[in-house]
């Protein structure tokens, strides 16, 4: 077993003509929670359907928690969880039903006690005996994650698991999945919504058009791209003369990339923020402006996703691509 | 994977099913009372209306010509004249006036008690009744037959009926056998023999290609996927399902048909339910092709539409398939479900053993582990099909 729950080396899934996973790399340590980002289409779906083994990948290989996806694929499948966008539950039958069923399939011995345990950990009370069809969409999808814990899995896959989610119980299952981490459980949390990984995830992935772009923790991510560290400081009242002098002071500093000054405030955009505030302030102060406030604004995971994936017109014909592909 | 934990999954998977049809009112209706009970009642109020007994040959005016003059023949003649299936039964004395009356609609048969009769069945030897029949009006031959054959062998097993065929009839049937219809049909065997194979056909697909393709859209087949099932045990486990819905409503329409409409099988319960469950198990390989081709729901009842219309054309349920031509007779003969009615009529109506039907039961065991195997390398190699 290696080091890393999962590793994939050159891992290629072709439909037709369409790559929908372009020779991925990846390697992802036990116990991180690693995020899979991109938009819809970008392969994410793809490369987890190739992690869990029902996807067979064209090219390339890969092993989860140390085996190999092709040639073990039974011994994968004992040792993985999968929560997907959907609630893939039997929707006829109670939340308990459905965990008995899983509980066979994955021969846990004392299943009943280990059905409880979760059933009480999820707090679903007399929810238990509610068929699925009746529940929630967070309460279906807390079903959905114990189906996917029963048998105590050592990699979790989330496949867009908080979509339709409500803000709260979105926040409650990124923490608990936090807390599986802690525990040792390596997880695969696909999204599209460019916040999420930011919050939570250890490294994160950027998929594009089927390639992995970039991967890095959230915050090597964001300072990958430059130009996006950015002051903004309210100074009303700010003269011409003023303004250039402020522009030829700043412009004299390395990281200055761009000052801008629309609507009463000034805008400097750098490469890094550190110490830039003081010195704006500074230099503002010198010219005898008034200052109002002073912002820093990080660059979001979303503004480097775009600058990786080559802005947001690249995306729009990738998504027009991949649309007419399927 | 040992045997024991494949077979544990599988039936895992079968009370799984069973779980969700017992919740579920509508998959209730179709499979355990809307096909059996709709059809059964449909065809057999056609035949004569609920709760009566009715007979095809009754009316159809007919002679018997006794040449033995012996008590075996009276014996015969009482039989079927005191009959509620030879209500026009007359006697004649003349064998060849009667016979020349054929063909001018006066008279459609001439039953025919040759002299010997009662010595042969006093010798323990093969007696036989002659047959003429006019086959200008269609079937009406076949029923007049069958029905006879029943009578006379309920008299005494060591009789049979000889049809005397024309010299056109020799000629379209030579070489072959031609499986009567309408033995016993005071009541209901024909439509017997049509119901259960097209009742089981129907529902069996219904339930295995649309129940697979609703777990794909649902997105549970994917669930079962990335558990440690291997895709044999969900499929044996789905059949195992099947097989006890198919036995339930194998005995819904054999007790509608028999108490609800006058059927009479020649054969016996085991028989019947024997064949009955082969039609549903090939028909639920024919499903799980099906479902490996990714057929969507609506794809599955077009599919069903077209497998009913394939049964009607070419199975041997309106023409006997040995009497078909071209295309037609080939698409017949390659059509599992034509030697399933072979199989269902020599048994209910002719009484066959079921071992004598060597070549209708090798075809269909043979078809269904064909289509069997076909669905496990399609669903085994390519997983992603039934993927949303």
């Amino acid at each position: 077993m290696s080091d890393n729950s999962i590793t994939t080396q050159g891992l290629t899934k072709i439909f037709g003509h369409f790559r929908a996973v372009d020779t991925l790399n990846l390697g992802v340590n036990a116990g991180e929670l690693f995020g899979l980002l991109g938009p819809n289409g970008a392969g994410k779906t793809t490369t987890v359907r190739m992690l869990c083994t029902l996807t067979e990948p064209t090219l390339g290989s890969a092993t989860v928690a140390g085996f190999d996806i092709r040639k073990e694929a039974a011994a994968v499948r004992r040792s993985i969880g999968v929560v997907s966008e959907g609630v893939s539950l039997y929707k006829d039958l109670t939340i308990e039903e459905n965990l008995k069923l899983l509980s066979t399939l994955y021969d846990i011995p004392r299943a009943e006690s280990r059905i409880q345990e979760l059933l009480e950990m999820f707090a679903f009370r007399e929810k238990t005996r509610r068929l699925v069809s009746a529940l929630s969409t967070g309460w279906a999808k807390k079903a959905m994650i114990c189906a996917a814990l029963l048998h105590d899995p050592k990699v979790l896959f989330l496949d867009e698991v908080t979509s339709g989610l409500d803000p709260q119980s979105a926040i409650a299952l990124q923490d608990f999945t936090r807390r599986l981490c802690e525990q040792g459980v390596t997880v695969i949390w696909t999204t599209h919504y460019m916040g999420e990984p930011e919050k939570i995830c250890d490294r994160v992935g950027i998929m594009f058009a089927g390639r992995l772009v970039q991967v890095g923790t959230p915050d090597e991510l964001k300072h990958s791209v430059s130009e996006l560290s950015l002051v903004e400081v309210e100074t009303p009242d700010l003269s011409p003369s003023q303004l250039e002098k402020v522009k030829h002071k700043l412009s004299s500093m390395n990281q200055v990339c761009r000052v801008k000054y629309v609507e009463s405030k000034l805008q400097v955009s750098c490469e890094r923020r550190e110490t830039l505030a003081e010195e704006v302030a500074s230099a503002l102060l010198e010219v005898g402006a008034r200052i109002r406030t002073i912002n820093t604004k990080d660059p979001t995971l979303e503004e480097a996703f775009i600058a990786l994936t080559g802005g947001e017109d690249e995306i729009d014909r990738f998504m027009e691509r991949a649309e007419q592909s399927k | 994977m040992s045997i024991l934990s494949f077979v544990r999954d599988s039936l895992a998977v079968a009370e799984n099913e069973f779980r969700q049809f017992r919740r579920n009112r509508s998959a209730i209706l179709i499979s355990l009372v809307i096909l059996p009970f709709f059809f059964t009642a449909s065809l057999g109020a056609g035949r004569g209306g609920a709760g009566t007994t009715f007979s095809a040959t009754a009316d159809i005016p007919m002679t018997f010509v006794d040449n033995d003059y012996s008590v075996a023949s009276l014996r015969l003649w009482q039989t079927l004249e005191s009959s509620p299936d030879f209500h026009s039964l007359t006697q004649s004395y003349d064998e060849q006036q009667s016979i020349s009356l054929l063909g001018t609609k006066t008279i459609f048969a001439v039953i025919v008690v040759p002299k010997g009769f009662q010595n042969d069945l006093d010798n323990g030897a093969q007696a036989r009744v002659i047959l003429y029949t006019d086959d200008s009006e269609p079937g009406v031959s076949d029923q007049i037959q069958s029905t006879l054959t029943n009578y006379v062998q309920n008299f005494n097993p060591n009789v049979e009926v000889q049809p005397q065929l024309t010299e056109a009839e020799k000629q379209a049937i030579s070489g072959v056998e031609i499986i009567q219809k309408g033995a016993s049909f005071a009541g209901f065997n024909v439509g017997l023999t049509i119901v259960l194979a097209v009742v089981q056909i129907f529902a069996v697909f219904y339930e295995i290609a649309g129940g697979m393709s609703r777990e794909r859209d649902e997105g549970t087949y994917a669930r079962l996927l990335v558990t440690p099932i291997p895709i044999g045990a969900i499929i044996l486990g789905k059949t195992l399902f099947d097989v006890l819905l198919s036995i339930v409503r194998t005995f819904i329409v054999l007790g509608l048909a028999i108490y609800g409409y006058g059927a009479r099988p020649n054969t016996d319960l085991l028989t019947i339910l024997a064949l009955s469950l082969l039609v549903a198990l090939v028909t639920m390989g024919l499903g799980f092709v099906a479902s490996a081709l990714k057929l969507g729901q609506r794809a599955v009842v077009i599919v069903e539409f077209f497998l009913i219309l394939l049964l009607f054309a070419f199975s041997g349920l309106v023409i006997d398939k040995e009497l078909l031509v071209g295309v037609s007779q080939t698409i017949a003969t390659i059509l599992p479900f034509s030697y399933a009615f072979d199989a269902l009529r020599r048994t209910i109506l002719l009484g066959r053993p079921v071992l004598s039907l060597t070549y209708d039961l090798e075809y269909l065991i043979a078809s269904g582990v064909l289509f069997y195997a076909t669905a496990f390398l399609f669903l085994s190699k390519f997983r992603e099909r039934l993927i949303t």
